[in-house]
């Protein structure tokens, strides 16, 4: 992470609570506007760098979650390779001792103990996405006002390109992955049975 | 058993392969969105798609429904955070045989691969 990515996640830690407010409560119309003050070209500006800022975020926490994968997929096939180890060890004549076997056993059986974790801590490294996704749709809601702003006074940020689409219906914090799953097989049910009778 | 994943986090992608290793699975191919993913497809022996919903250039929606006009039989699997009732009616309309709903369980995406293969 170099500096100027670290400044950015410090910024967006400090400044923009007050903005994130702005953006929940904010609906897509906003209330008719006063005559334009001079200090709304200077809010559309700051909207503009808080997006690039969430966007900074973004990116850099994609990077570091990556890192984070590299280092459980190393320990993962260090513990491979101990396995491995251990198998022909116990083939040894001289591990044939009764204590020797049951050690060796229990070092076996704490390394599929290792490599389950790591394989449950991947998979938990899907937040990543979901906080992205999250993230995103504050940025949505950010360029909609940060629009409003330019449209009244024909100033500020030229729109980026095109953005991934963002999720609408991210499913409820909380929600367990069986609630998620029963719910999509629900409506898949349901969706075959109404085929059918169409 | 060739199989083309189309996410644009490189994160997901990441699990999604390692979920399917763990299962039996290494034959894969990645794309970053819907565009890349159709290159991905012509260049042929993709036998099952697993695909995300939201992404940039072309979305999952998009993807699968273009899929569907050349290939009505090739298995897709949509893995996404869209998790209201409209949504997984519009994508199981658009030609999804199954989906599953971001974060996921390894046993999870494990029966729906194994329901849509056997
Ligand atoms: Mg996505």
């Amino acid at each position: 992470m170099d500096q100027s990515e670290i400044d950015a996640l410090l910024h967006v830690g400090e400044k923009p609570a007050g903005k994130g407010k702005k953006a929940k409560e904010t609906p897509a119309a906003p209330a008719p506007a006063p005559p334009a003050p001079k200090g709304s070209a200077v809010a559309a500006d700051k909207e503009g760098e808080v997006i690039s800022e969430i966007d900074a975020v973004t990116a850099v926490t994609e990077r570091e979650t990556n890192k984070v994968m590299d280092q459980l997929d190393t320990i993962s096939q260090l513990v491979l390779k101990q396995q491995d180890l251990i198998t022909q060890v116990m083939q040894q004549p001289g591990a044939q001792d009764g204590a020797v076997q049951q050690a060796l056993h229990e070092i076996m059986s704490a390394g599929k103990t290792i490599q389950d974790k790591v394989y449950e801590a991947m998979d938990l490294m899907q937040f990543q996405d979901i906080t992205r996704q999250k993230l995103e749709r504050i940025v949505y809601h950010l360029r909609q006002i940060h629009d409003y702003i330019v449209d009244l006074l024909g100033t500020g940020l030229k729109s980026e390109g095109e953005r991934a689409n963002i999720s609408r219906t991210i499913a409820q914090t909380g929600t367990t992955p069986d609630e998620r799953k029963t719910h999509a097989d629900t409506v898949i049910e349901e969706f075959k049975r109404s085929q059918q009778k169409s | 058993m060739k199989i083309l994943i189309v996410d644009d986090s490189s994160t997901m992608r990441r699990i999604i392969i390692n979920t399917l290793s763990r299962i039996g699975y290494s034959d894969v191919i990645e794309a970053e969105h819907g565009k890349a993913g159709l290159e991905k497809l012509g260049q042929g022996g993709v036998e099952m798609i697993i695909t995300d919903w939201n992404m940039p250039e072309m979305d999952g929606l998009e993807f699968v429904t273009v899929v569907r006009t050349t290939n009505s039989s090739i298995p897709i699997l949509m893995v996404t955070t869209n998790a209201a009732k409209e949504d997984i009616v519009a994508a199981l309309q658009a030609g999804v045989n199954n989906y599953v709903v971001k974060p996921f369980t390894p046993d999870t995406l494990k029966e729906k691969i194994e329901s849509l293969l056997g």
